[in-house]
Parts: structure tokens; sequence; C-alpha cells
């Protein structure tokens, strides 16, 4: 599958998610003397699904190293790397993992720059990769953006391309100045995009990804894509103009431009990662609703993971996450009413839709 | 003699540690001081024979209990008091309070109150110096009860794998808040060390500023070669884990610990020279206690400032 970030214009290009994860670490290397990339795997040659494949032995075992198991202490040593002026950029190979290291995380580095009145920083890159599909169960599927924008002092971002990759992390690494959680999507590693030389065309922060004015789709991570998708296959069948809002920034999203969308539209679709509970879809809501309680028409639809720990059947998985059918859906519904009797894409599993995505990870 | 005048500078720090502790006890029930406080009285000797063993550019990682090493590392006891009383003038602006005294530019990198939680942080520091060819080293200062967190273990293997130069500092009082080590280890610590290849020494003369002195300036030697060390100094909690009392009367302990520690105690045994030192110290510290009198409350500007 080759989906189009942006219009294609000089100088244009195809590359993968994971491409733009390995060039964006090569150039930080290249670029930075005091930045250091250490996780477990990231110098073997499977590099983090191809995301570190070869800086080891390019830039040598001082900047690109292997970790013993070691989440907690491994976060600790980045936290005292960066109080020393060090930048170091640490991986989770599952975000499930990030979990064991949530004292450093949450206790030391988000609060180490407020605790001490300023007299104190660590900024850092810490990546954690979500797994979705081919059974990776209840403890290798999960999405904490909700979990980390809670606390102030974190940055969550959630690149859902490759040029989201290419803008921003070279305006994170060693220039934001506190400690950020890139939350990467497993299914988007493989996939490629259409990119092009950009000066930070994705912001730290929401944007538009397609313009639309008949109903709002405000999705994070992977569920951009599936939005996108969703919002083509609304438009040929229906004639139904979608407006698809990449949230992209959990912690510092846009919301003026999230209200200003549903209040052109009136209707909303959220499409996350995540459960809804507590969560990106809850906050997207309660953003809304402070600013004015009259922004939508109707009430709105929410898409993300169902309310139970992640099965590992297939059969179960299915139907646990959003499908295509249900994003599209969701949206004919919102502008159509549920008896809107225009066909549905027989698309009932994600994976179906990924070709290019095999086991075993 | 040049061991008398560093037994009279190391003296006189640890007399500073003591009456600034001395001078919050009195302080504490007018409430201007509102933060929880965790005294180091009984165990300044550490932190004064640690920080004088160290270069003044070595860096130290903190605790909650660490008044003591904010002192003896250089910091300023105007910001310090300030910064209990909850004050713009205080070392963070009134927003760390006691719990978490920082000094970096005397090499205080920050004190937590989750226990063991920067022992990495030192080793990360320390990784980073070898990294840049420094000849600094970074030193963890915990207690007994942090080596049974699992980040004490990681930080240990880590700085074993790749020979940093880290100075583990292990304050051993023996007690964990309230519980006594043989409910909570099953290890000895030299032993643990040594099974990562990391050489250590336990000195159980905790009072002894001088011997505290030497053998860190010993540990650091071989730290700046670049081997990781883990030093055990054996030391007495005379007040509660947290606030200005003793807590004899709870019955977890007995007096009589404590009371052989102060037998020893230079600052109580060595009275002449406290007299000696005691009206400079006295006028010190009251005038930051004045600056902190002083100093006004940080409000709406400061509330949301410097969180990202």
């Amino acid at each position: 599958m080759s989906i189009a970030a942006v219009k294609p214009d000089q100088g244009t290009r195809v590359l993968s998610y994971a491409g733009a994860l390995l060039e964006t670490m090569d150039a930080a290397l290249a670029d930075h003397a005091n930045v250091f990339i250490m996780g477990q795997g990231v110098d073997d040659f499977k590099g983090i699904f191809g995301s570190t494949t070869g800086l080891a032995g390019k830039y040598g075992a001082q900047r690109v190293f292997d970790v013993p198991l070691m989440e907690e202490g491994m976060t600790g040593v980045a936290i005292g790397a960066s109080l020393v002026g060090d930048y170091p950029i640490t991986t989770h190979i599952r975000a499930d993992f990030s979990f064991l290291a949530m004292n450093q995380i949450i206790n030391l580095a988000a609060k180490y720059r407020y605790m001490f009145g300023g007299l104190m920083r660590c900024p850092m890159l810490i990546r954690i990769v979500v797994g979705r599909s081919w059974g990776q169960g209840a403890q290798h599927s999960q999405s904490p953006q909700a979990t980390f924008a809670h606390y102030p002092g974190l940055t969550v971002v959630m690149p859902s391309s490759s040029q989201a990759i290419l803008d921003m992390y070279p305006a994170i690494i060693n220039r934001h100045p506190g400690p950020v959680i890139s939350i990467e999507h497993r299914l988007l590693y493989n996939l490629d995009f259409t990119v092009s030389p950009s000066e930070h065309r994705v912001p730290l922060t929401s944007y538009v990804a397609r313009k639309g004015s008949d109903v709002t789709v405000v999705a994070t991570s992977v569920m951009v894509l599936e939005a996108l998708r969703a919002a083509q296959y609304v438009e040929d069948k229906a004639g139904i103009s979608a407006e698809v809002i990449d949230l992209n920034s959990i912690s510092h999203p846009d919301w003026d431009l999230v209200a200003a969308s549903v209040r052109k539209t009136g209707r909303l679709v959220v499409a996350d990662t995540s459960w809804l509970e507590y969560g990106v879809a809850a906050e997207v809501c309660r953003q809304l609703v402070m600013r004015d309680p009259g922004l939508l028409r109707q009430p709105p639809t929410m898409l993300g993971m169902a309310p139970a720990p992640c099965p590992t059947a297939k059969s179960l998985e299915d139907i646990y996450y959003p499908s295509q059918h249900e994003t599209v859906d969701a949206i004919l519904t919102q502008v159509k009413g549920d008896k809107h009797g225009i066909a549905l894409p027989v698309e009932r599993s994600m994976t179906e839709g990924y070709k290019r995505f095999r086991g075993p990870f | 003699m040049k061991d008398e005048a560093i037994y009279r500078r190391l003296f006189r720090t640890a007399l500073l540690i003591r009456l600034v502790e001395e001078r919050i006890i009195e302080l504490y029930p007018s409430d201007k001081i509102q933060s929880p406080v965790h005294l180091s009285i009984g165990q300044e000797a550490v932190a004064v024979g640690v920080c004088d063993g160290l270069k003044p550019d070595d860096l130290v990682f903190a605790t909650y209990r660490s008044h003591g090493f904010y002192v003896a590392k250089g910091g300023s006891l105007d910001a310090m008091f300030a910064e209990l009383y909850g004050r713009k003038g205080g070392v963070s602006g009134g927003k760390a309070g006691s719990m978490h005294l920082a000094a970096p530019e005397v090499g205080l990198m920050g004190s937590s109150a989750v226990v063991a939680s920067t022992i990495p942080h030192a080793v990360g520091a320390a990784l980073s110096f070898k990294r840049r060819g420094a000849s600094q080293i970074a030193v963890a200062v915990f207690g007994d009860g942090a080596t049974e967190e699992g980040v004490y273990h990681e930080s240990l293997n880590f700085a074993a794998l790749m020979n940093v130069p880290v100075l583990f500092l292990c304050e051993d009082n023996g007690l964990a808040v309230h519980s006594h080590r043989p409910v909570r280890q099953s290890y000895r610590l030299a032993e643990h060390a040594a099974s990562f290849g990391i050489a250590s020494r336990r000195l159980e003369e905790g009072w002894d500023m001088l011997a505290i002195r030497q053998a860190t300036l010993e540990a650091a030697a071989k730290v700046r070669a670049g081997e990781p060390f883990v030093l055990e100094i054996v030391t007495s909690r005379y007040k509660e884990h947290v606030g200005v009392g003793e807590d004899f009367h709870f019955n977890y302990r007995t007096a009589d610990g404590v009371d052989a520690w102060k037998r020893r105690d230079p600052l109580i045994v060595d009275q002449k020279l406290v007299e000696a030192l005691r009206p400079d110290i006295e006028r010190e510290i009251e005038a930051a206690v004045a600056f902190a009198e002083a100093s006004p409350a940080p409000g709406r500007a400061e509330l949301l400032t410097d969180v990202i």
C-alpha cells in the first residue's frame, strides 16, 4: 500500500516508516555529537524493525549500544546522561515494556525541570512501539498515549507517517527542552509513504491531514491512515467530505484547530488506538464541551479498542479493534444516519488491508 | 599539622549541618517550614567526609535526606532556608522543598523522594563522563534500604558492564523507615557487589570524618581509573524517619544503639571545638533564616513555569 501523505511536488520520494526512522536516527547521530541510542537490540541484525540497522557499525558502540534487560535502569541512566548534557534516545520494542520504566519516566523525568524550579532539565527521546495483529495479545498491544499525556512534564507524540517522523524528530532531538515519548506503531513500520523535503511541515501539534466539510474525524497514529482511507471511500461512494485531523501530539494538541473543524462540520468521529475510557476520545469531548457545548449537532462516534485486555485469537482480535468497515460506517452514520444504506467495504480485518505485514512481529 | 587543619575543616562543615538542622527543629513548630523534613542528624560525618574526598566537579546524586550533602557540597545556605520556607529566593523557587534540594553549580544534581531512583542517574552521568573522556566521577548516594530495590541491581550490573566511573555510596543506618535489616535483606552488600565484579568496602566507623574522607579518596581514585566501587558506611539516624522529633517511645528501636553512637560523635564529644565554632556558624544560619523570612512567596506567575 502506498499512501500519499502530501501532494506530489519537486523532490518527492517513497519512504517507509522504518526508513524514515532510520534516516532521522542516522541524521541525529551525524548532526549531534551528544546523541546516543540505547535499547534492547538496537545494534542487532533486526535493529528495532530496521529503524537502527547498521548505525552501531557506522557510529560505534559508544553511540549505539545494546543494554541488559533493565527498563527502569536504562531510563534512569538516560536521565543522568541528559542531566550532564548528552541527548539519549532509548527504545522499547513494545510499549508495554515501557511500563517497567514508569517510575523513572513519571516520577523523575517528567518532574525534573519543574520540581527543581528550572535548575534541571532532562531532554531525551523515548521511542516505544505499539504492537497490533498476529496475536500480539494482552501484553504486546497496549497504546499508552493517554497514560503518559496525563502527567504534566511529558511531551507525547504519535507519528502517523514517514513525513511526520522526518519533520518532527529533528525538531525534538536536541531541540525540545524536555523528555519526549514518541509512540510509534508497528503496523506502520513497513508501509511506504510519499514524502517530500520540508521545513517542519508536520508540527509538534495537531494538523489537518485532509480537508473536508461534512464531518470531522480526529484520529491518532495508524487510525489516521484508517481515517484517510475511510474518507476516500465515503467520498467515492457517497460524495461525503470528511475532514481528518491527525491529533499527532497527544500532550499538546491544537484544540483550537479541532474545535474550529467541529464548529464547521457539527459532526465528530474520534478514532484512537487505545481504550476510550479516560483516554483521547474522552479528552476530545472534554475540550469541545468546555469550549462550547453546542458545537456538536448530534452525539459523536468513538472508535477504539474494546474495553477488555487484547485477546490473541485472530477471530477475537478482528472484532476487538475497529475495522475499516466500522470506521466507514461511523462516518456514514454521522452524516447520513444509521439507515444510510451505503455498502460498506468488506474489509473487516484491518490486517487484511496491510498485506505487507507478516509475523512474527 | 595538616591532618588537624583538615579535621577542623570537616568538623566545621559537620557542625554547620547539625546546627542548621537544629535550627530547623526550632523553627518547625512555627509551621514556617511546611514540608516533610528528613533530618540527617547523626549522619553528618558521611556527607562531610565523602564530599571532602571528592573533587569539586565530581557530581553527587542524592536522596530526600540530603540537607547534609547539600551543605557539604557547598550549596548556598540562604537559598536552602528560603527553599524550606517555600519562598521565591529558594534554590528552586519553593517548588522543591526539603526533599528535592539541588545545587548543580556545586555538583549536587538533585535529590529524589522515591527511594533508589537517583542511583541510575549517577550511572548515566558516569557513562557520559566516560564517553567524553572527562576525569569527573559520579556518586550515587542511597540508604541501605535502597539496595533492596530492583534498580540498584540494574545499576550495578550496567555500571560493571560499561566500566563507568561511578561510586555507589551506601549510608547504612540499618533502618528503612521503621524496618530493620533482618526482615529486609537476605544478602550481604559486599558479596552482592562482588558478584558483579565490583569491589567494595564497608567502613564501620561512620562517625570518623577523617576515616570517611580517606576511604572516599581511595575509592574515588579507583573509580576515576574506570572501575565502579561500592562504599558502605555505617551510620546512625538519631531522629525519627521524617519529622523533627525522636521516636524511641514507639519501641521499634531502643535509644541504646544511638547512645553508643553519640558517645563517639565528635560533634558531641568535642564540645570545646563546638563552642569555638558555634558563634560564627550561628550568625551564618541566622542570616540565612532572615533571608528566607524576607523572601516573597511564589504565586500565580510561577505556578506554571518550567513544566515542559
